[in-house]
């Protein structure tokens, strides 16, 4: 059976979340992070911006676990910097992990998903990619551009039986979440008046991942309310 | 795959006699949901109400007494209702200026209408217990709209609205409101599209499918499969939102 899976950003908050909630469904999961991940069948610690080293990972985490059928690309960093301080160093960081990092492992992934003829691939954007934040405008602008790259890879990827999705989750409870987004003032404003926990935004990969839907170039946004 | 927080669940699909409205009675009741099923037509909720061991609540949507109602016997006999799949729809398709006025009012009559006296009669108890999943068949066409079908993809637009204005007033109170807005999908009213082509069931869905990224229209089962995650407790984080399950068609991507 390949059902396997990796995931990019696996050793802690949304892809954690998401590598337990796979391994409940009996995938096998591999981990791509710069940490070692705790809840996973396999885990290779790597910078998501070397497209050798995911290269690599994924070619052992194949001969380890066999055909990866499933790809989550969770990797991510986020920091509140004002539009005009973000200096040359810090656009590019943000764009090297989020775009680079999410086309990396797509790379790797889906060549080899391409030559079985299927498979399925979630990236994750960000309710902040469809709304913008002024205090954050590099990641939302990378995260905007993730969308659209998951667009574009879907158009050319259901020609070869694999599905491409998004999935753009509002605040979450993970450790990429600042502090102030967990102050009552913010969280009041949110509909639900409550953060996104990690595993409603799993089992929203999951969904997309393992269910039998026709979602194609799709951007599903579990965020309690922050973007209707 | 399986969700948590269906089973049990006291599921009202309307529109249930066929097409996708049979579809989601079926998956929610393969979950584990007790299924009332709803149609104008009596004899097809029937057959679905048999066919998935629910109980077949036939009534006219358009109608408030009739909802008022078709909702007291489900409560009476099944319980409240805590999943609402308001599916129903009626479509006419002609060019703008030739659509008749009472097509036009039938259309939002029932479809848009129809929805909103649902969810005003079961909502107030989600709302009370404190949980509650609605979930809205809109369009694709209701995002983008259609030629020829000025009424339908309006009635489907004012759904969207109606879902996200709902969703914000009781999402917190555990109820979640969202709608699901299908590309073409291989159903009985396809062939009011086949007939203001001029054309075949068959041929419609080729022609349609040939415009999809996939390759085909999409399957009641697909879109039914949508409806049922967005009933699980997980989906909770839902909130207003519109999920366009259509193959890939781009047209609605800048929407």
């Amino acid at each position: 059976m390949d059902a396997d899976a990796v995931i990019t950003g696996a050793a802690s908050g949304l892809g954690a979340a998401t590598a337990r909630r796979l391994r409940q469904e009996g995938l096998a999961v591999a981990s791509l992070d710069l940490h070692v991940a705790a809840d996973v069948d396999v885990s290779f610690e790597l910078d998501v911006t070397d497209a050798d080293a995911i290269e690599n990972a994924v070619a052992r985490a194949e001969e380890q676990l066999g055909p990866i059928s499933h790809l989550m690309t969770a990797a991510g960093v986020y920091e509140l910097v004002p539009l005009g301080e973000i200096g040359p160093d810090a656009w590019r960081r943000m764009f090297a992990i989020h775009i680079d990092g999410t086309a990396n492992a797509c790379r790797s992934v889906y060549r080899r998903m391409k030559e079985r003829g299927r498979g399925s691939i979630v990236t994750i954007g960000s309710e902040l990619g469809l709304m913008g934040d002024p205090e954050a405008a590099h990641y939302a602008a990378a995260k905007g551009a993730i969308h659209a790259f998951t667009k574009s890879l879907a158009m050319e990827a259901v020609h070869h039986g694999v599905r491409v999705n998004c999935v753009a989750p509002g605040p979450a409870d993970t450790p990429l979440l600042k502090r102030d987004m967990r102050s009552p003032e913010y969280v009041n404003s949110l509909v639900l008046q409550r953060i996104v926990r990690p595993e409603e935004v799993a089992d929203t990969v999951a969904f997309l991942m393992l269910e039998h839907h026709n979602f194609v170039g799709a951007v599903l946004s579990p965020n309690a309310g922050a973007v209707v | 795959m399986r969700y948590e927080g269906i089973e049990g669940r006291v599921a009202l699909v309307s529109g249930a006699g066929q097409g996708m409205g049979r579809a989601h009675a079926e998956r929610l009741a393969a979950e584990g949901a007790v299924v009332a099923a709803n149609d104008l037509d009596p004899t097809t909720a029937a057959a679905t109400a048999e066919a998935v061991g629910g109980i077949s609540v036939p009534f006219d949507v358009s109608m408030p007494e009739a909802v008022d109602a078709g909702v007291a016997d489900v409560e009476a006999r099944l319980g409240p209702v805590e999943l609402l799949i308001a599916n129903h729809a009626f479509m006419t398709m002609a060019p703008f200026l030739d659509e008749a006025p009472e097509h036009w009012r039938r259309i939002l009559d029932v479809n848009l209408l129809g929805t909103a006296l649902l969810i005003e009669r079961c909502v107030p108890g989600m709302v009370e217990r404190g949980f509650g999943r609605v979930v809205v068949i809109a369009s694709e066409w209701g995002a983008i709209g259609w030629e020829n079908a000025t009424a339908y993809a309006a009635s489907k637009g004012g759904l969207i609205s109606l879902v996200k204005s709902v969703a914000r007033a009781v999402g917190v109170h555990g109820v979640a409101v969202n709608a699901v807005a299908p590309g073409t999908t291989d159903t009985p009213q396809l062939d009011v599209d086949a007939l203001d082509a001029g054309v075949s069931h068959e041929e419609i869905v080729r022609r349609y499918g040939e415009d999809i990224p996939l390759g085909r229209v999409g399957k009641p089962e697909e879109i039914a499969a949508t409806v049922t995650f967005l009933c699980s407790t997980n989906a909770e984080a839902f909130v207003g939102q519109v999920l366009h399950p259509n193959g890939g068609a781009t047209r609605v991507w800048g929407i």
